[in-house]
C-alpha cells in the first residue's frame, strides 16, 4: 500500500490508521467508506475481501472490547494503588470517604491518560467523559437499590404475615415478647389509600382542566397562571399543611381528618400534575387540532376527543407520578390527619387518621424493638405499593393495538416519546408553532 | 384599518340564512371570493384576490413559496381565523352565501368546506373506522349506517381494498399514503361541498400521489375540489382550472392570472406566468 494509503479521515474527523487496527469484529461496526479505488498505475493482488474493522471512535461499553476493559481496570487499580500511597502513607490524612472521591478521580484521570497513550487523545477524551456519565447513572442505580434492599432486609425477617394487614396498633403491649402478632397496619393502609384516592379524585381533573388552559387557551392570563403554578410547585409540603390546618382546622371547618389531610396533598399534587400534563399536551401535534377543526369540531371537542387521547397514555403517567409523589407526604399529614392507632376509614370526614408516613415517623423514633419494626415494614408496605402503581402506569400507559388488547412493548420503548405517547410522527408538532 | 369579518354588502342581505339545511350537504358547490386581503400581525400578505371556484371543477392554485396560496385556501373554510394575530377582508361566498356573515359559524362552515392538510394527520388515538367517522361524531351527527358510510368513504379516498380487513387499527399504523388517503376519506365522510387539498402530495413518494390524483378525479363529479400544489406537472394532470399567484419582492401574495387550466399552461397572457409555469423561476 503507498503510504497515502494507510493514514485516512474517519466519519469522525479522527485519524485512523487503515493497516494496524485489529480486525475486530466486536463492535459489529461496517466500514462505512466504500471499497477503494484501484489506482491504474499500480499493479493490484487480487483484493482479499473487506472486513469490517475497527474504528477507534467512540463506543458504546457493550462494544468494549479486551483492550478497553484492561484500560479501564488498569486506571482504577493503578488510581487504588496511586491514592493508597499518597492519601495513606504520605499525607496521613483518613476517611474512607475522601479516599473513595481521590480514588475516582485519580481514576478517570488515569483512563484519560492511559487511553490517550494507547489510542488518540480525542478519544481519550470521550472515554473519560462517558466514564464520568456512566458511573453517576450507575451511582443512581446503586442508591436507589440499597434503599430498597435496606428497607426490605430490616423489614422482612421480622414481618408477621398474618397480623401485618389484618391488625391495627390498638392491642400494642410493650411488655408482650410476642407482639408483633398482635399489631399491624392495616389502619395505615386504608387511611393512606383514602387520603391518596380522594386528593386524586379532587386534585387530577383540576390539574387537567388548568393543564389545557395552559396549553390550548391564548391570552394575558396563561403567563401568570404558569408562574403561579411554577410557584406553587415550589411550595414546601409543611406549608401546605399549615395553610390546611390554619385555614380549616383552627377555624373548626374540619377537624383532624383523612378530609383535611386529602386537601392538603391536592395542595402538592396539583400543581406537579399540571406541569407535567401541560408538557405532555404541549407535544401533540398542531396538525391534530388542526385537522379536528378543519372537520368542524368545536374546540372543545377536540380537546377532548383529539388532543387528550393522543396524550393518554402521557396523562396517565403525570398522574401516576403525581400519586408517587403524594403518597409518601409526611409532613401535611402530621397537623391533618393527625395519626390513629385504630383502623378508621368511616371516620374519614371527622376522625384523626393514620397513614403510612405517620406510622413510619412515630414508630421508628420508638424504643420498643417491636415499634421499630412495625415502622420499616411500614415502609416495605409503602414502597411496595408506588411500586404496583408504577407497574399498573407502565401497562396502562401502552397504546391499544388492533382487538383492544395492550400492544406490546416495542423495540422504541426506552425511548421517552415512544413510552408517553402513542406512536406519532413527532416532527410533525414543529409546525405552526 | 382592517376588519377581521368582511362588510355586509347588499347580497348578504339577499342571503341572510346560515346553510344549515343537511340536504345540501353532498351538493358540490361554488366558492367565490371577491376582493380578499389577508394579513399576519398587521403585515398584508395577500391583497385583492378575486377567485371563482366553479361547481363540480377542480382549481389548482400554483405558484412560488410564500405569495398566500395556502393563507387563501385557509381563508376559504375559515382556518385563517385561527392563527393569532391573522386578519382579513373582503368575502367568501359558498353558493352566494357569504361564509363570514353574520350569523355565520366558524364549524358549520368547516362542515360544508373540507380540508386536507400538506402533512397527513390521521388522529392516532382513533382506529381507521374511527377516523372516517370523526367529523360526524364531533358534531354529533349519527349515521344510519355506519359500516356503509365507512365503506364509501375509504372507497372514494381509494383506500378501501387495503384496509378493509384492519378496520380496527390504529390510523397511524398506515403508510404515509394511506395515511394521507385515510385523511380525504375522513374528510369526505361528513359530505362536504367543496375539498380545500394543501399539497395533500409533497410529503408522499411518486405511487401515492399518483393514487391520490387519481382519487381527486374520481370525486371532481361530487364535490368541488381545491388544490395548492407546488407540482406544475400535477396542476396540469389533475385540474380543470388553474390561478397563478405571485408575492413580488415585498409585495403581497396577488392572483397574477386564472383561467382554464390549457390555457394558464398553454398560451398565458402574463409574461410571468410563462416564465413560471414554464420553470424559468419559482
Amino acid at each position: 500500500m503507498t503510504p497515502e494509503n494507510t493514514i485516512r479521515t474517519a466519519p469522525h474527523g479522527i485519524l485512523v490508521e487503515t493497516t494496524s487496527a485489529p480486525a475486530s469484529t466486536a463492535d459489529g461496526r461496517q466500514d462505512p467508506r466504500p471499497p477503494e479505488p484501484t489506482s491504474p498505475n499500480t499493479a493490484t493482488p487480487p483484493t482479499p475481501t473487506p472486513r469490517p474493522r475497527r474504528l477507534p471512535s467512540p463506543i458504546r461499553p457493550s462494544a468494549f472490547g479486551t483492550q478497553d476493559a484492561m484500560i479501564l481496570i488498569m486506571a482504577a487499580v493503578s488510581s487504588l494503588c496511586l491514592v493508597w500511597v499518597v492519601f495513606y502513607q504520605l499525607t496521613s490524612l483518613s476517611g474512607g470517604l475522601g479516599f473513595l472521591v481521590c480514588w475516582y478521580i485519580g481514576f478517570v484521570a488515569l483512563t484519560w491518560i492511559a487511553t490517550a497513550q494507547v489510542i488518540e487523545r480525542q478519544v481519550a477524551t470521550d472515554r473519560a467523559v462517558a466514564v464520568v456519565v456512566v458511573s453517576a447513572a450507575m451511582l443512581i442505580v446503586a442508591i436507589v437499590v440499597f434503599i430498597v434492599a435496606w428497607v426490605a432486609y430490616k423489614a422482612i425477617p421480622s414481618i408477621h404475615w398474618g397480623s401485618l394487614f389484618t391488625k391495627d396498633q390498638k392491642s400494642f403491649v410493650v411488655t408482650d415478647p410476642n407482639a408483633l402478632d398482635h399489631v399491624g397496619v392495616v389502619h395505615a393502609v386504608i387511611g393512606t389509600l383514602e387520603q391518596v384516592l380522594v386528593a386524586v379524585l379532587i386534585g387530577v381533573p383540576f390539574a387537567i382542566a388548568t393543564a389545557v388552559y395552559l396549553n390550548e387557551v391564548k391570552g394575558w392570563g396563561v403567563k401568570t397562571v404558569r408562574t403561579v403554578v411554577t410557584a406553587m410547585s415550589g411550595t414546601p409540603s409543611v406549608v401546605a399543611g399549615i395553610f390546611i390546618y390554619s385555614m380549616l382546622i383552627l377555624t373548626h371547618v374540619l377537624t383532624y381528618s383523612g378530609f383535611a389531610a386529602s386537601l392538603a396533598l391536592v395542595v402538592i399534587l396539583l400543581p406537579s400534575v399540571t406541569r407535567v400534563v401541560e408538557e405532555v399536551l404541549r407535544v401533540v401535534p398542531s396538525g391534530l387540532r388542526e385537522a379536528s377543526l378543519a372537520l368542524g369540531a368545536p374546540e372543545w371537542r377536540t380537546v377532548w376527543s383529539v388532543v387528550l387521547p393522543t396524550a393518554r397514555s402521557g396523562v396517565v403517567t403525570a398522574v401516576l407520578l403525581g400519586i408517587a409523589r403524594i403518597v409518601g407526604e409526611t409532613a401535611p399529614l402530621l397537623f391533618t390527619a393527625f395519626g390513629s392507632q385504630v383502623v378508621n376509614w368511616r371516620g374519614y370526614f371527622n376522625h384523626d387518621q393514620g397513614a403510612l408516613p405517620l406510622v413510619i415517623f412515630s414508630d421508628v423514633r420508638q424504643a420498643q424493638p417491636v415499634l421499630i419494626n412495625l415502622a420499616f415494614q411500614a415502609a416495605f408496605v409503602l414502597m411496595s405499593i408506588v411500586l404496583v402503581l408504577f407497574v399498573l402506569a407502565r401497562i396502562f400507559s401502552r397504546p391499544k393495538g388492533k382487538n383492544g388488547k395492550r400492544m406490546k412493548p416495542g423495540p422504541n420503548d426506552d425511548d421517552l416519546m415512544a413510552r408517553l405517547f402513542v406512536p406519532i410522527p413527532i416532527e410533525q408538532n414543529e409546525e405552526n408553532r | 384599518m382592517t376588519t377581521t369579518l368582511s362588510s355586509t354588502s347588499p347580497a348578504d342581505a339577499d342571503h341572510p340564512t346560515p346553510f344549515t339545511g343537511t340536504p345540501e350537504l353532498g351538493q358540490p358547490g361554488q366558492v367565490d371570493a371577491h376582493d380578499v386581503c389577508a394579513w399576519f400581525g398587521g403585515r398584508l400578505v395577500l391583497e385583492t384576490v378575486d377567485l371563482v371556484m366553479e361547481k363540480s371543477k377542480v382549481t389548482a392554485l400554483i405558484g412560488p413559496s410564500g405569495c398566500g396560496k395556502s393563507t387563501f385556501l385557509r381563508i376559504i373554510n375559515r382556518m385563517h381565523e385561527v392563527v393569532p394575530g391573522a386578519q382579513l377582508a373582503g368575502s367568501v361566498k359558498l353558493d352566494g352565501v357569504d361564509i363570514y356573515g353574520p350569523g355565520q359559524r366558524a364549524m358549520e362552515t368547516r362542515r360544508h368546506i373540507g380540508m386536507v392538510f400538506q402533512k397527513p394527520n390521521p388522529f392516532p388515538a382513533m382506529t381507521i373506522a374511527e377516523n372516517v367517522l370523526a367529523g360526524l361524531k364531533f358534531s354529533r351527527v349519527s349515521p344510519a349506517d355506519k359500516d356503509d358510510l365507512i365503506e364509501e368513504s375509504l372507497t372514494k379516498g381509494g383506500l378501501w381494498n387495503e384496509v378493509k380487513d384492519r378496520l380496527g387499527e390504529l390510523g397511524g399504523a398506515l403508510s404515509g399514503g394511506q395515511q394521507q388517503r385515510l385523511c380525504i376519506a375522513r374528510s369526505l365522510a361528513v359530505k362536504p361541498r367543496v375539498l380545500l387539498m394543501d399539497e395533500p402530495c409533497s410529503a408522499l413518494d411518486p405511487t401515492s400521489t399518483l393514487r391520490i390524483e387519481q382519487t381527486i378525479k374520481e370525486i371532481a363529479s361530487e364535490v368541488t375540489v381545491v388544490i395548492v400544489t407546488h407540482n406544475m406537472q400535477q396542476a396540469q394532470r389533475v385540474s380543470d382550472y388553474c390561478a397563478f399567484f405571485l408575492a413580488e419582492e415585498n409585495q403581497p401574495g396577488r392572483v397574477i392570472e386564472a383561467g382554464k387550466t390549457g390555457t394558464i399552461f398553454g398560451s398565458p397572457t402574463d409574461q410571468r406566468t410563462f416564465d413560471y409555469v414554464n420553470g424559468q423561476f419559482g
